[in-house]
């Protein structure tokens, strides 16, 4: 009696095993298949920013919009991880293009707060400014 | 205690003087150097370090070289050397100083440079030079101005000097190999990839280094009446005699291995260095100079009856400084690059603005030594 | 008062500004590129993926420089000419100069006189990254050696250190230098080293490299070395191929057909 059960329990724990070894393997595989290997050769696709709200209040933009560049430009060009992810759920591209997106509607939107404040960050002495891209 | 610095005759201060006019045009040159970007040197793509580099690691030779007084003095208690010990170690200070000068005049973005410190990175020899030659110049100095301190006021120096001061000693050795480090480290510069560039730069950093302490003395006999003492100078010549040969014996080596095994990336630097390659050949002179003036000055060095003489003495000084001072602070480094990795032969040729601003520099640096050994003769003359 | 009127008036005067812009219907076409949400990733597995290239040289087009035009517009290279200012990313050597350490002597004159194309080759084993006292350039999560402009203290160990000569130094402000600015890379300043990237800012965006998409005789082909079934794979295990100065032990991720 016990013999058999231990049999059966036995025939229950390989199986389970040899699925779980299937599915290690699997995923093994997942891992190592090339996520986005292919990816280069794939065609963008462009989903629209929701355009509407930043990522972060203006109040708080206009006081720290200097550190969350420099947050994400270390996350995207350091460690790759580009995501920002807002409070209320929403996803941004870690990128000064993410920003331009939107405010190089107005070519003078960096310029004109800038020169009110009389303050001369560099970052226009190599990204390509809202004004020299009109160009 | 500075203050004494502040007394001199005429003399001291036509040379302060001409030293502060040699200042103002190295920094009006390195004004335009910071103004205009490192293209007004002639460096370039292909030999992308130059003068100042060069000069930077014949001073940190020099810088090493104080040990050559301070390892006697102190673990030997060679007495001979009690008057000229303080002379050694500010000389390590001005030339440490300069080294990190130079540093900075070669670097594109010398307002990033704290980024060093910032983001540590212990894979790369130049972290661990910047924290060597750092520390080597605050341990000379601090135990320098410690034991000078004591001795005006009489008293023994305070008991912490002396761990300071035995730490200077494998520091010494240390700032010298990290900096053949610096080289030796890197593949496919072959004239720079050989295991004994460290124990070369040792030997000829006491060959030099102890040979400009020799001259230092006579000149501060000369102008402020300090002798150092006659078995001090004779000593030192023998160190630097025997540092020398081991100098050349090792570039011998080197020679040996590039030429015996035939491996044209192990010759071709030397070749260009000493031979001519493809045609190119500005060092050819410089180089068989440099090796001639060395080997005769260490020549005369050797004999005893020779360096007793003081006029063969200072000749055969003046003949070994300025033969490592080409092969180091010349050959060495630009000759590394040369072929470069895409086997051109690029010859380079520095400009009045780089030249401007290296004299600037060597010029912050006897100024820094001039006031420190001014300070420290006047209070070892009981002025 | 004073004061207020002066910003007053040079906020005019750039209002002024946009407005002539917009007036010459310049503004809608703003080229700054929108972001492909699509692309995005937490932060990636490093050595997981391994870009590589395939350079055929046979394919290579004798006077074609197509790649070397492109990629110098996109990533805005200056132009210094050939001078000891130079600066290139990309560009073509001939075969003893690409291959030094390579068998030369009666090798065939059609192998002698071709032209390689050479460039940065992002090493699994760069020795430019350990020379770096800064970090500034590393290598990647995805086998890209990059660099950090924003950090280069511009000391120049990289390039003294790449066995390849693949690095360039800003001798001087290149922006002058820059003859068509194109929007889709930024400039560098005075002062900084810069190379080749692998094109990191199009593969983001699920693009190939500039020089890659720009040949006309397919002569370049980019893919993950790590993938044993990319098409990079099958060709390296299909031909046979070179790296350049194997014998250093950096283990280029650029290989070579001859
Ligand atoms: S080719 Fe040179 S620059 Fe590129 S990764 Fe290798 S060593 Fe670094
Ligand atoms: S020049 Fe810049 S990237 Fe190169 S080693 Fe120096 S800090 Fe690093």
């Amino acid at each position: 009696m016990s013999n058999r059960i231990s049999t059966i329990l036995a025939f229950v724990i390989a199986v389970i095993m040899f699925v779980a070894a299937w599915f290690f393997m699997q995923s093994g595989d997942g891992a190592s298949a090339p996520a986005r290997a292919e990816a280069p050769v794939a065609a963008p696709k462009e989903v629209p920013i929701d355009s509407t709200r930043c990522v972060a209040s203006t109040e708080w933009m206009k006081s720290h919009h200097m550190q969350l560049l420099n947050q994400w430009r270390h996350d995207s060009v350091r460690e790759g991880n580009r995501t920002y992810a807002t409070p209320d759920g929403r996803h941004f591209d870690k990128s000064l293009n993410t920003c331009l997106g939107c405010h190089a509607s107005n070519p003078m939107f960096c310029f004109m707060c800038h020169e009110y404040a009389n303050v001369k960050p560099t970052c226009w002495n190599c990204h390509i400014s809202p004004m020299e891209a009109t160009k | 205690m500075i203050e004494k610095a502040l007394k001199g005759s005429r003399g001291y201060w036509a040379w302060v003087a001409l030293l502060l006019v040699l200042i103002g045009l190295g920094i009006s040159a390195y004004a335009r150097q910071m103004s205009l970007g490192l293209g007004v040197t002639g460096m370039g793509r292909d030999i992308s370090w130059g003068v100042y580099i060069a000069q930077f690691t014949f001073l940190v030779g020099v810088a090493a070289s104080a040990v050559m007084v301070v390892l006697p003095y102190y673990l030997h208690n060679q007495k001979a050397f009690s008057k000229i010990v303080i002379v050694g170690e500010f000389l390590a200070v001005s030339a440490a100083l300069m080294c990190m000068l130079f540093i900075l005049a070669d670097m594109g973005r010398p307002d990033r440079v704290l980024n060093v410190l910032r983001y540590p990175s212990p894979h790369s020899m130049v972290f661990w030079d910047v924290m060597v030659l750092n520390g080597y110049l605050f341990i000379n100095l601090i135990s320098g101005w410690a034991v000078l301190g004591a001795e005006k006021k009489g008293v023994p120096p305070a008991p912490w000097t002396r761990p300071l001061i035995y730490l200077s000693i494998p520091w010494a050795f240390s700032i010298h190999t990290v900096t053949a480090f610096l080289f030796a480290g890197l593949p496919s510069r072959h004239l720079w990839l050989t295991a004994v560039l460290a124990p070369r730069f040792l030997a000829s950093a006491f060959a030099a280094g102890t040979a400009i302490l020799i001259l230092l003395t006579f000149i501060l006999r000369k102008v402020a009446s300090f002798d150092a003492g006659q078995e001090a100078r004779n000593k030192l010549a023998v160190l630097s005699a025997y540092a020398g040969v081991a100098n050349f014996f090792l570039l011998g080596t080197e020679f040996f291995t590039a030429f015996y095994s035939n491996v044209p990336q192990h010759k071709q630097s030397l070749q260009y260095l000493y031979f001519g390659l493809e045609g190119h050949a500005p060092f050819v002179p410089w180089m068989w100079l440099s090796l001639i003036m060395g080997l005769v000055s260490v020549g005369l060095l050797i004999s005893p009856s020779i360096r007793r003489q003081n006029s063969w003495l200072i000749a055969a000084c003046v003949g070994l400084v300025l033969s490592i001072w080409i092969d180091k602070g010349v050959g060495l480094v630009i000759g590394g690059f040369v072929p470069t990795p895409l086997e051109a032969i690029v010859d380079y040729v520095p400009t009045a603005t780089e030249l401007s601003v290296t004299l600037g520099i060597w010029s912050i640096g006897l100024l820094v030594l001039t006031v420190l050994l001014k300070t420290a003769i006047a209070v070892k003359t009981q002025e | 008062m004073n004061q207020q009127r002066r910003d007053f008036l040079r906020k005019a005067g750039l209002g002024a500004l946009a407005g002539i812009g917009a007036a010459a219907g310049m503004l809608p076409l703003f080229a700054l590129e929108k972001t492909d949400m699509t692309v995005f990733t937490d932060k990636p597995v490093p050595g997981k993926v391994r870009w590589g290239m395939l350079v055929d040289t046979r394919k290579c087009r004798e006077g074609c420089n197509e790649c070397v035009v492109r990629c110098h517009h996109d990533h805005n290279v200056p132009d210094f000419g050939k001078s000891k200012n130079e600066v290139k990313w990309i560009w073509k050597s001939r075969y003893e100069e690409a291959f030094p350490t390579a068998s030369k002597q009666f090798q065939s004159p059609d192998v002698e006189n071709r032209n390689v194309l050479t460039l940065c080759n992002h090493c699994a084993e760069p020795p430019c990254t350990r020379a770096c006292p800064t970090e500034a350039t590393f290598r990647r999560w995805d086998g890209i050696v990059s660099m950090d402009y924003h950090r280069c203290i511009g000391c120049r160990f990289c390039m003294a250190a790449c066995p390849y000569g693949s690095r360039s130094f800003n001798w001087q402000d290149p922006r002058p230098a820059v003859k068509e600015l194109s929007a889709t890379y930024p400039t560098r300043e005075r002062g900084v080293v810069e190379k080749c990237n692998f094109c990191s800012e199009r593969l983001v965006k699920g693009q190939l490299p500039a020089c890659v998409e720009s040949c006309a005789g397919n002569a370049l082909t980019f893919g993950d070395l790590n993938d044993p079934g990319s098409e990079l794979r099958k060709m390296l295990a299909a031909n046979e191929t070179m790296q350049r100065k194997p014998e250093l032990g950096t283990l280029p991720s650029v290989f070579y057909i001859i």
